[in-house]
């Protein structure tokens, strides 16, 4: 894959899952970044939950941490570290780079299998 | 039809062949462990840790045609969107009862709870076994199945059918979901990063009868915000609306939407044009 190179700095946000600790039972940054707007903020299950004798019997009994998704959408605003009672968020702003090659987003997509069994590249 | 429509349809569409909804599939060795990843404990994981994963790969939606090609040989048809009528032939395919849960993906992004994901029986019992932190379940008759998918063409929520992977034995039908593409996973993967094997468009695709429809809305087209897709244009000038067939996933949801029924879904195959679009 070639790298890409990006002409404005994309934000980046780092979570600190010690100091989180399990995020189903707080989610602040979830809400706030949900109500700001761009829903970039959500959370999984650490590990896929145990299934038997053992396994947990309520959502809050599985440890989950926090993931970014949907980047694009991110405009910076900070509101998720402000809203993190344990200071477990962080907003990193790369510096700008100077681009090397820009490259557009291929727009219409065609099934990549065609009927004759030969494959479409979609342009990138 | 599409090639897995030929392959595995027998006929008619794949998902409308009872051959794919036979017990002994969801057991096979082959399927198993698939249906417990997208029915029982690992559903989370892969679905949302998918999307916590897109970003990384595709910064910026770059680089997609890759990710789409590796997903094309390791998938090869995830899910496809259905219309109201198709919805109700496969339930009728299916044995009772059905399990109603909440839609999984919506949670993980910080919305409130919607049962929306009504799992076939087969696949239910691993439900219910592998997350017993969902408690917050119903169990349905094939009447109550069929009235809540008309209750979601009402409202506007995507019909779509979903299965356990593509092999020689057949391809095993495990859920039907009713979403939104603003909650939706995988839904999001075919429309913002255009991943095809997530999602694919269903078998139809909306025509609009202009003599029926001009003037209808006087200005305030009632149908465009049910097209999740974006295929649904509104003309000032002439006062219709028109459908972009390459756009057009055929989920039928601006019919119910339509106040004099000017809204028709035709076959995709009549398109020469879209024969290939899927």
């Amino acid at each position: 894959m070639d790298e890409y190179y990006y002409v404005t700095p994309r934000p980046m946000i780092e979570v600190d899952t010690d100091l989180c600790g399990n995020a189903v039972l707080c989610l602040r940054c979830v809400k706030s970044c949900l109500d700001a707007g761009p829903n970039c903020i959500g959370f999984i299950n650490s590990d896929t939950p145990s299934v038997g004798p053992g396994a947990p019997q309520q959502l809050e009994d599985i440890h989950h941490q926090i993931i970014t998704t949907c980047m694009v959408n991110c405009n910076g605003c900070g509101r998720c570290v402000a809203a993190c009672p344990n200071g477990a968020l962080k907003l990193i702003m790369p510096e700008p780079q100077q681009p090397v090659e820009r490259v557009q987003r291929c727009d219409i997509v065609f099934c990549a299998t065609k009927r004759d069994g030969s494959i479409t590249v979609p342009r990138d | 039809m599409c090639k897995y429509c030929v392959e595995y349809g027998a006929g008619t569409k794949w998902y409308l062949n009872p051959d794919n909804y036979r017990d002994e599939l969801y057991s096979a060795e082959i399927h198993s462990g698939t249906v417990s990843m997208l029915g029982g404990a690992g559903k989370n994981t892969f679905e949302v840790g998918a999307m916590a994963q897109a970003d990384i790969m595709m910064t910026d939606l770059y680089n997609t045609g890759y990710f789409n090609m590796a997903v094309e040989n390791m998938t090869a048809h995830g899910g496809q969107i259905v219309p109201l009528e198709d919805a109700l032939k496969i339930l009728d395919i299916c044995q009772e009862p059905f399990l109603l849960m909440n839609c999984s993906c919506r949670r993980y992004f910080g919305r409130t709870d919607v049962k929306r994901c009504l799992f076939f029986w087969p696949v239910a019992r691993t439900a219910i076994k592998e997350r017993p932190w969902e408690k917050d379940t119903e169990i349905l008759t094939k009447e109550e199945a069929k009235n809540f998918e008309r209750e979601c063409d009402k409202k506007g929520f995507l019909h779509s059918i979903w299965h356990a992977g593509v092999n020689s034995d057949g391809i095993p039908s495990i859920v039907m979901c009713h979403c939104t593409a603003t909650d939706c996973v995988p839904t999001k993967f075919r429309i913002d990063y255009g991943i095809m094997n997530s999602q694919r468009k269903g078998e139809y695709v909306s025509i609009i009868d202009p003599l029926k429809c001009i003037d209808g809305c006087h200005s305030y087209p009632a149908c465009q915000h049910r097209c999740q897709f974006g295929a649904m244009k509104y003309s000032p000038v002439d006062r219709i609306m028109y459908v972009d067939p390459q756009l057009c996933f055929g989920c039928g949801l601006c019919r119910a939407a339509c106040p004099r029924g000017a809204i028709r879904l035709t076959d995709r195959s009549a398109f020469p044009s879209l024969v290939d679009n899927w």
